[in-house]
């Protein structure tokens, strides 16, 4: 569209089609919220998630303390013992602070990671669904190739590339979460296209920008962060996974699967040193889950198989 | 049967293009490759000349060829660690790894399906709902989480079964439960989903109408309906299983190639750190191509195109 045409009359046009799309109910992400509150998965899913958070945000603040700090007067301590909160592991360092410094690194890598993903696979997906042709096959080509591949032998690879260590992890759980969403975005915006409300769009003159942000957008977050939230246990669990053989998060730096595997060689003697991590582990998963399964049930009842049948 | 070239054309340059990044991705971190072969006294100029016969001085993509080439004949070099030969290493944790995944394999299926027929056939009931919560756990609970939990209880407490180790028997039935517990539960979902679908559809309305039992409405025809998108699955649950076997596998002690390449990585063993991601990554690329066949086995309107 050329310069010149008046902004009032694009505003009427989005107006008119909005409204429209709310007739059609394609706008679920208003019919979404009104369901929010209702929905206990979801509500059960944030409480857990905020205890998590919480945790992670203000642990390390109320508790204080150096996670390195050794201290071989008192190892493998048990929780509620005398200076320690969760006990001690072996070589005396205070669970608690690890633990919370370990949620740190798990939250900032999950939630990062996935955030960029879901940018970049949001991009991807919407020029390579919009633009159709060439760009479309190349750009799904590449996503199709990085898809096809299990995360945890992409991270492998990667850290036989640049070495073991988070970075390895952000680089290969960001790449391949950011085929998948990319490849349903696309999907999703390939189905919207073929709307009639889209043909209005063009039909009134809107640019391509324009028919991108105001109306395919909208209509395709809702079922993105239905994935992202998906998408984020994914990273968590293959974060801690890595990190339980090593090649994730590297001493001293903590992580909950590195914790875990620490306490495992001490299972008999204080398994509190395995448990408290891998149960903090298992109430973030569950946590990122419910409110995925939540989201999901209020947003967009489609995405149960399409999620699920993506592979982690 | 275009389908089909198309797919083995898509395969064979998906080949291509994963052993060029893996050898790339490999060799590009190989560091001072000398360092390893040489003692700490050797001077530059030896250095010099073990590059030179190393042939890490060619240029990149004429080493991929040198290498490619030794591959095909079998020359596959040695482990830096141990000097084993390569060639020997992957037939023995090549054999575990495939006995580990075949179990995994088998027990997806052998277990899946006939749980999600259960939950299916008796929809909405209290047996229903356990088999979903199993299997929404079986999601949700990361998988070493879970081998911990299995070691901890059937060889800790109770003592039934071995930790880890190789290669009886008793060894293999807790990694290839949990190797395969994720896809299990997937199998599961899926099953029943799709023997849903076929149960509420009009066929079965009328197959029922026309006095056939209901065990032979289910066993014969829903079944067989149900079966076609679960098989033409079972490719990728290749993948899968190839991926969570590094993780397995290491928790376990069981000798694959999963087990092999994590230590190789982590003791920076380049040659043993190429060849077995090469070999996981043809074995993953060969099981998303099986997973094109089952789909085309799948839906014979493809057949014509």
């Amino acid at each position: 569209m050329t310069a010149s045409t008046p902004e009032s009359y694009l505003a009427e046009w989005d107006q008119r089609l909005l409204d429209f799309e709310e007739s059609q109910h394609v706008s679920v992400f208003r019919r979404g919220m009104r369901n929010l509150i209702r929905n206990r998965l979801l509500l059960s899913g944030v409480i857990l998630g905020v205890l998590v958070v919480g945790a992670g945000v203000a642990g390390p603040i109320i508790v204080g303390g150096d996670y390195e700090l050794i201290n071989f007067s008192n190892i493998h301590a048990v929780p509620f013992s005398e200076d320690a909160l969760l006990g001690t592991d072996h070589l005396g360092r205070d669970t608690a602070t690890r633990l919370f410094v370990a949620i740190r690194v798990s939250l900032a890598v999950a939630v990062g990671v996935t955030g960029l993903a879901l940018l970049a696979g949001l991009a991807i997906g919407t020029i390579s669904g919009f633009r159709g042709g060439w760009t479309d096959r190349s750009l799904s080509g590449v996503m199709d190739f990085i898809w096809g591949f299990p995360l945890i032998l992409v991270a492998v690879l990667f850290a036989g590339g640049l070495g073991e260590g988070l970075l390895s992890v952000i680089l290969a759980v960001g790449l391949v979460n950011m085929a998948a969403i990319a490849r349903v975005v696309r999907g999703e915006v390939l189905a919207l296209s073929e709307r009639e409300f889209i043909e209005a769009a063009r039909a009134g003159g809107l640019s391509n920008w324009r028919i991108i942000r105001k109306h395919l957008l909208p209509n395709i977050l809702a079922p993105a962060l239905v994935l992202a939230s998906y998408y984020v246990a994914v990273a968590i669990i293959a974060e801690a996974a890595l990190s339980f053989i090593g090649l994730g998060a590297q001493p001293p730096l903590p992580s909950l699967g590195q914790m875990v595997a620490e306490g495992r060689n001490f299972l008999q003697l204080n398994h509190w040193e395995t448990t408290v991590p891998g149960l903090t582990l298992v109430v973030m998963v569950l946590s990122v889950s419910l409110i995925g399964d939540g989201l999901r049930d209020v947003f967009d009842p489609r995405l149960r198989h399409e999620a699920k049948g993506l592979e982690s | 049967m275009r389908y089909l070239a198309n797919r083995t054309v898509y395969m064979v340059v998906i080949l291509a293009i994963s052993s060029v990044a893996v050898f790339y991705a490999i060799r590009l971190s190989g560091g001072d490759a000398t360092a390893a072969r040489l003692p700490a006294s050797a001077t530059e100029a030896d250095r010099e000349t073990l590059r030179e016969v190393l042939g890490l001085n060619d240029p990149i993509y004429q080493q991929y060829f040198t290498y490619m080439g030794r591959l095909l004949s079998g020359d596959l070099g040695n482990s830096l660690t141990n000097n084993a030969l390569i060639s020997k290493m992957v037939i023995e944790h090549g054999r575990n790894s495939i006995i580990l995944g075949a179990a995994a394999f088998l027990l997806v299926f052998v277990v899946g399906v006939p749980l999600g027929m259960l939950a299916s056939v008796r929809r909405n009931t209290f047996m229903d709902q356990g088999i979903m919560s199993l299997s929404v756990a079986g999601m949700a609970v990361p998988n070493f989480w879970l081998a911990l939990l299995s070691i901890w209880l059937f060889a800790s407490v109770l003592g039934w079964l071995p930790s880890a180790g190789c290669c009886e028997p008793r060894q293999l039935i807790l990694p290839a439960i949990v190797l395969a517990a994720e896809g299990t539960a997937l199998t599961v979902r899926m099953t029943r989903s799709a023997m849903l679908e076929n149960l509420d559809s009009d066929w079965v309305r009328t197959l029922r109408a026309g006095g056939l039992s209901e065990a032979r409405v289910i066993g014969k025809h829903v079944f067989r309906n149900a079966l076609i998108p679960i098989i033409s699955l079972a490719g990728l649950r290749i993948g899968q299983i190839v991926g969570y076997a590094l993780i397995v596998e290491v928790i376990f002690g069981w000798p694959g190639l999963g087990q092999v390449l994590v230590n190789a990585v982590l003791r920076r063993d380049y040659p043993v750190a190429q060849f077995f991601s090469l070999v996981l990554v043809v074995m993953v690329v060969l099981g998303n191509w099986l997973a094109d066949l089952g789909y085309l086995a799948a839906n014979p309107r493809l057949r014509k195109a």
